[in-house]
């Protein structure tokens, strides 16, 4: 549905950020963009939001293309920065000056989002914090019912208690129409949320693949003495936590902190293990 | 018309004026106190505002305080933090202009003069019930009126490319850009003038020069106005289209 | 709910309908809550939940009623008990064992435990 094909993006007289970047986002996914700082992430997001013009490449939105911010293409995504800030009205103004321009939009869902954030319809956003206000954005993004939804960092500044509300918010927000994509640092937030893997390197895309794939064909553990011989990537730090090939082990949670950095270690070995077992040579 | 939609640039519109509410109701009410001070003056003596008192003070803040709000609706898009929510938001550029154009010049320029109207008639009315002031409507449809109107219709486009062009000093960088263009136009006038009028030999005798100064103005000034209003202002809202159009964040 | 690292969470939804099912929380041929309500409740991808409804239709736990929802089976207690027995003999007997063996545990000595404990909850009962 939301297809990106050979993209390529830099900044005038510098070096290339995003370089043959093809990605396939189906709709009921919640996708993990990963990447270490500078990767490319936001600007990948900017590009689908249409707020940054590709060098070279295809990008479509259930067939429609951006370029020149199509409105009809614009209605079906919607972008919670990382960082923003919101204009001073009222929570319930800012809904109507800003709901009309999106057909689906819902108030009854906002309305509930809010409620459920314990915000008050009648508070100023400008005398809340910026966690709060983020929640208004995060309310906001869900109810427009965009088929994209892309958020950046979207549980910095939530307080702990407010990123459960996320998640339980985020769980309810997926359906089969709905692509979620949220770039993190914060993968222990949000894991239990994401089912695809996106991870960016080196201006490339260094793995893109479902959890369920990789839960299939990876153990995540402390290994014993004797499992040598299967290891792709260990850590050394205090747990001695590896990242295995799983043969006939029990199947393990995909440990994601651990699968980044093997991944920016070892991508070719990985992908190479994965997509083997994916075309069922082996 | 998915990226025309009249209803797309009245929200567009109204977004823009309840974004700006806090600002313009501060800045028409600091008018109009001013209007009325000055129009308590101008009762004095013969006890009524005559147009060209009216045009005086209305002519002042008008073209400025326009160019000030062209300046205020952009600003949102020039901001880092506030730019990532304007773009994306589903109106075309089109619309965009449109908006900005309805808002700037039409409803402007309604509401202010219904303002000034308004501040004037009260003071009239204040006048005849405290002082010797005879109720008359106040006469502001008068040609200068009309000349001011004009002149902002066209000057409305370069301010709105310039605040779209320009990221940082946006009024000064503009203002530049106008002063520039007026002395190119100045000078191209005057090099059309004198090949066009070569017969007149305009450069050598006094008398003659002064006749061909007499007939620029005689006629180029039909020929000016509808260079300005007919290809100028249509010409400098695409040229601010396309500035919106290849706008990144 | 927290998770553990280690097991995948879709096997930790399943441990969270068998305790609810061996408590008597979920009677049997009760209707339980949907798929997007535990997913919210969990606070997971609606596909890791229903990885779980799946997997508990296939241990015949629950079933399904078209257009209803999921159901507690009939027997579905005695199911969750057989599997947990199966698990606690097969899983977590072999590992207590073992760590017997290392710290030199006799089983004497747990089976002194054991009814000590009895004794204990007895006299927390009275």
């Amino acid at each position: 549905m939301i297809q990106i094909k050979d993209l390529r993006f830099y900044y005038p007289k510098s070096k290339i950020i995003l370089d043959n970047i093809t990605l396939d986002f189906i709709p009921g996914n919640i996708y993990g963009l990963f990447g270490k700082n500078g990767e490319g992430k936001s600007t990948l997001m900017k590009i689908m939001t249409g707020l940054l013009f590709p060098k070279a490449g295809y990008y479509r939105v259930l067939g429609e293309n951006i370029s020149g911010r199509n409105v009809k293409c614009l209605q079906d995504i919607f972008m919670v920065p990382e960082d923003f800030e919101l204009p001073g009205l009222k929570i319930s103004t800012y809904e109507q000056v800003n709901s009309p321009f999106y057909p689906r939009f819902s108030r009854d869902q906002f309305y509930k989002l809010i409620e459920e954030f314990k915000l008050s319809t009648d508070e100023n956003i400008s005398t809340l914090s910026f966690g709060n206000k983020k929640k208004v954005l995060i309310a906001f993004g869900i109810a427009t019912n965009t088929k994209l939804l892309l958020m950046d960092e979207p549980t910095n500044g939530l307080d702990i208690p407010s990123k459960s509300q996320f998640r339980k918010i985020m769980a309810l927000a997926v359906d089969e129409g709905k692509c979620i994509i949220i770039s993190t640092h914060q993968v222990r937030d949000l894991h239990s949320l994401i089912n695809h893997v996106v991870i960016l390197d080196q201006s490339k895309v260094a793995f893109d693949q479902p959890l369920s794939n990789v839960s299939e064909h990876l153990w995540f553990g402390k290994p014993r003495r004797d499992t040598k011989e299967s290891i792709i990537y260990s850590e050394t730090s205090f747990g001695g936590k590896a990242m295995l090939f799983r043969e006939d082990r029990d199947e393990t949670e995909v440990d994601l902190e651990l699968l980044f950095n093997a991944v920016l270690s070892e991508s070719n070995r990985i992908n190479n293990a994965l997509n083997t077992f994916h075309d069922g040579t082996i | 018309m998915e990226q025309f939609n009249i209803k797309r640039i009245g929200s567009f519109i109204y977004r823009d004026i309840i974004l700006l509410k806090g600002a313009i109701l501060t800045t028409l009410s600091v008018a109009s106190a001013i209007f009325f001070i000055v129009f308590l003056f101008s009762l004095r003596g013969d006890h009524q505002i005559s147009s060209g008192e009216f045009m005086s003070i209305f002519g002042k803040f008008y073209i400025a305080l326009g160019v000030l709000f062209i300046f205020s609706t952009f600003k949102e898009a020039h901001n880092q933090k506030s730019n990532h929510l304007y773009f994306s938001l589903p109106v075309s550029s089109y619309e965009r202009i449109a908006a900005a154009w309805l808002s700037t010049f039409v409803v402007y320029t309604l509401v202010f003069s219904i303002l000034g109207f308004l501040v004037g008639q009260i003071t009239i009315i204040l006048g005849s019930m405290f002082s010797e002031t005879n109720f008359h409507l106040l006469p502001i449809f008068s040609e200068s009126y009309w000349q001011l109107v004009k002149v902002y219709f066209v000057i409305q486009p370069v301010f709105l490319y310039g605040a779209i062009a320009f990221n940082k000093n946006r009024v000064g960088k503009t203002l530049l850009v106008v002063v520039l263009l007026v002395f190119g136009l100045i000078v191209l006038n005057m090099m059309l003038f004198g090949m066009l009028n070569y017969g007149y030999d305009v450069f050598s005798g006094e008398g003659l020069a002064s006749e061909a100064f007499d007939k620029t103005g005689q006629d180029f000034s039909g020929m000016g106005k509808g260079f300005f209003m007919g290809i100028f202002v249509p010409l400098m809202l695409l040229a601010s289209y396309f500035k919106i159009v290849e706008k990144e964040v | 709910m927290d998770f553990d690292d280690s097991k995948p969470i879709y096997l930790q939804i399943v441990d969270f309908f068998y305790e609810n099912i061996l408590v008597k929380r979920w009677q049997e041929d009760e209707r339980i809550p949907s798929v997007r309500e535990i997913a919210v409740m969990v606070e997971v991808n609606p596909n890791t939940a229903i990885r779980a409804f799946t997997y508990l239709q296939e241990q015949e736990v629950i079933y399904n009623k078209r257009g209803i929802g999921y159901f507690v089976s009939e027997n579905g207690y005695n199911k969750v008990l057989d599997i947990k027995r199966k698990e606690f003999m097969e899983e977590l007997l072999p590992d207590i064992f073992k760590k017997m063996g290392l710290l030199d545990i006799k089983f004497e000595e747990v089976k002194d435990s054991f009814n000590q404990y009895l004794n204990n909850i007895d006299h927390e009962d009275k």
